[in-house]
């Protein structure tokens, strides 16, 4: 990604479908959504699907790109993309692929998408697969496995780890005894995010404001995470449009550069604290960014200080928290004192953070929608928009193998 | 039949060509790891070759079934129906004696939740969930308490 700093390649359109809490949306399938956000993006881009050869996104997507071209009618497929990275870690990975594609000529307009309708399948809160059987007596018993991942969560389901919520909540009570992170801490990314929210109309917590007392109030759902530090579950859609920088001059509104972006995970590490939990202790009670965070700064030329505004992945407020550890605005255990100093808020926070709502507050897309955000913030249309950002920060899940974008104004 | 905390309608383990082992000790009581048996390296969830040295050649090492808790969380909501008598329940992660730096994701059981804490002394406890399926759990090594009930 060196070669593209500054470079080949640019992001210039960004769509989304309405976002509804999960169960809104039941007039349109989660993959009329995909179309739906993908036509959008590409008319803010003021381009048609007959320009589009190209098409990308990340792990665990249920709507294939061959289906999506043949749906819109692209004339020519050349170039169908799909990060390994899972769920939330991929979004900024499937934009850098999309940028490697343009780049390296494989296709010339491509547009990264993600549809998530958990309404109409099942909710990620009751963790991956393994589902127990609805009613009837049985005999509990070990089966055969269907997976890689279905044999390693084994080692967490049978033990009550129903989903991500269980699973971080346990890395942050090592942060916690660690570094002497508090609920507070956490509850000033929650509070933060819902106030950005507010001013955002497509957000689904919109016009839901939060206090601290609210925030403290919220019911306990696997100490110390109460249900507001948890991300939204919701239905929805949005999608980027990538392409060169020489047809970029043609597009309707002024092109984003990708400034540097880096992707991957740490050795031992594994599929993240979610199935892995004999990692090394610094890697344990963290993001697992750090060296996506160095082949990032390395990347884009640019440090922490040089970053206007961020949009950082925000599963868990918590996991808000170590990300800005890992990515170096702050100290390993610093990530509580800097939210609680007012950095994450915009106007006035040295590093406005989640200027949409987030996952938190906004919508829970895995991320894309950050990238979306981080476009917005670059062209002066964020609801939140910080005056004069010139650099955004785009981060995708901590926790698990991941991904993270600096994108910056041509 | 072994004490129960937890519900037959719980999640039931899936295993795979390296992970089936793994099942089988603990049906018979036995908390193992896999080691290489090339370098040495414990490694879990067990997979086909060793991470350090990338052999092919492992084993199972039984181990004491002590351990200490290196961190925990107290789940309070219940995400299956069948759980609500059972929350709050606590999940931790338990650093295994002789494990060489190995963790394994379980419960405490016979504990009050506040007295789950980093650090804590564990040893390993059975629940025998079907003919084919145990489950450790662990219990704190100062505890006197019986089995049985859920905590």
């Amino acid at each position: 990604m060196t070669a593209a700093r500054g470079g080949g390649a640019c992001l210039v359109g960004v769509g989304e479908t309405r976002y509804a809490k999960w169960g809104g949306i039941t007039d349109a399938s989660e993959y009329e959504l995909a179309l739906e956000a993908i036509l959008a993006a590409v008319a803010d881009a003021g381009l048609t699907v007959d320009d589009v050869d190209g098409l990308a996104s990340f792990a665990e997507d249920r709507n294939d790109a061959t289906f999506v071209a043949a749906d819109l009618g692209l004339p020519e497929l050349r170039y169908a993309g799909l990060s390994w990275l899972p769920g939330g870690g991929g979004a900024c990975a499937a934009v850098a692929n999309a940028v490697a594609a343009v780049e390296s000529g494989t296709a010339e307009v491509v547009v990264v998408y993600r549809s998530l309708c958990q309404g109409q399948f099942r909710r990620f809160g009751r963790g991956p697969g393994n589902a127990p059987a609805a009613g009837g007596r049985r005999v509990p018993h070990v089966r055969r496995a269907r997976s890689i991942l279905d044999a390693h969560v084994a080692f967490t389901m049978p033990f009550g780890v129903f989903g991500p919520p269980i699973a971080y909540a346990m890395v942050l009570q090592r942060h916690m005894h660690r570094f002497g992170t508090t609920a507070e801490h956490m509850g000033h990314v929650a509070v933060t995010t819902r106030a950005h929210a507010a001013r955002n109309r497509r957000a689904v917590m919109g016009g839901r404001p939060m206090t601290m007392d609210d925030y403290m109030a919220s019911r306990m759902v696997s100490e110390p995470f109460r249900l507001f530090d948890c991300c939204l579950e919701n239905d929805g859609a949005c999608a980027v449009v990538v392409t060169s920088t020489a047809r970029a001059a043609d597009t309707a509104k002024a092109p984003v550069a990708v400034l540097g972006a880096a992707q991957g995970t740490l050795r031992g590490f594994g599929h993240g604290q979610y199935s892995n939990v004999s990692m090394p202790d610094d890697d344990y009670a963290s993001a697992g960014a750090r060296g996506v965070a160095a082949r990032l700064w390395e990347a884009a030329g640019l440090g922490p200080a040089d970053v206007d505004v961020a949009q950082i992945y925000d599963h868990f407020t918590g996991l808000v928290l170590l990300s800005l550890e890992d990515f170096g605005f702050c100290g390993r255990g610093e990530g509580g004192p800097m939210a609680a100093s007012g950095a994450l808020a915009w106007p006035g926070g040295a590093l406005p953070t989640n200027t949409h709502g987030g996952s938190l507050s906004e919508a829970y897309i895995h991320g894309l929608n950050h990238v979306v955000e981080g476009v917005r913030q670059l062209r002066g249309e964020s609801t939140c928009q910080v005056d004069g950002a010139e650099t955004c920060l785009v981060t995708s899940a901590a926790g698990v193998p991941t991904s993270a974008l600096v994108l910056g104004r041509r | 039949m072994t004490a129960r905390w937890f519900p037959d309608e719980m999640p039931v383990p899936a295993a795979s060509a390296e992970t089936a082992g793994w099942w089988e000790a603990a049906a018979a009581h036995r908390l193992v790891v896999q080691s290489c048996r090339a370098c040495g390296a414990t490694r879990h969830p067990p997979g086909p070759v060793c991470p350090a040295c990338r052999s092919t050649a492992w084993e199972w090492t039984t181990l004491p079934g002590t351990g200490t808790v290196y961190t925990y969380t107290v789940v309070h909501q219940a995400f299956i129906p069948a759980l609500a008598d059972t929350v709050p329940y606590v999940v931790a992660v338990v650093e295994l004696d002789g494990g060489a730096g190995t963790r394994l994701v379980s419960n405490l059981v016979d504990v009050h939740p506040a007295e789950a804490a980093v650090g804590a002394r564990v040893e390993v406890v059975w629940e025998d969930m079907g003919p084919d399926l145990a489950l450790p759990r662990f219990r704190l090594l100062s505890a006197t308490a019986g089995g049985g009930g859920a905590s």
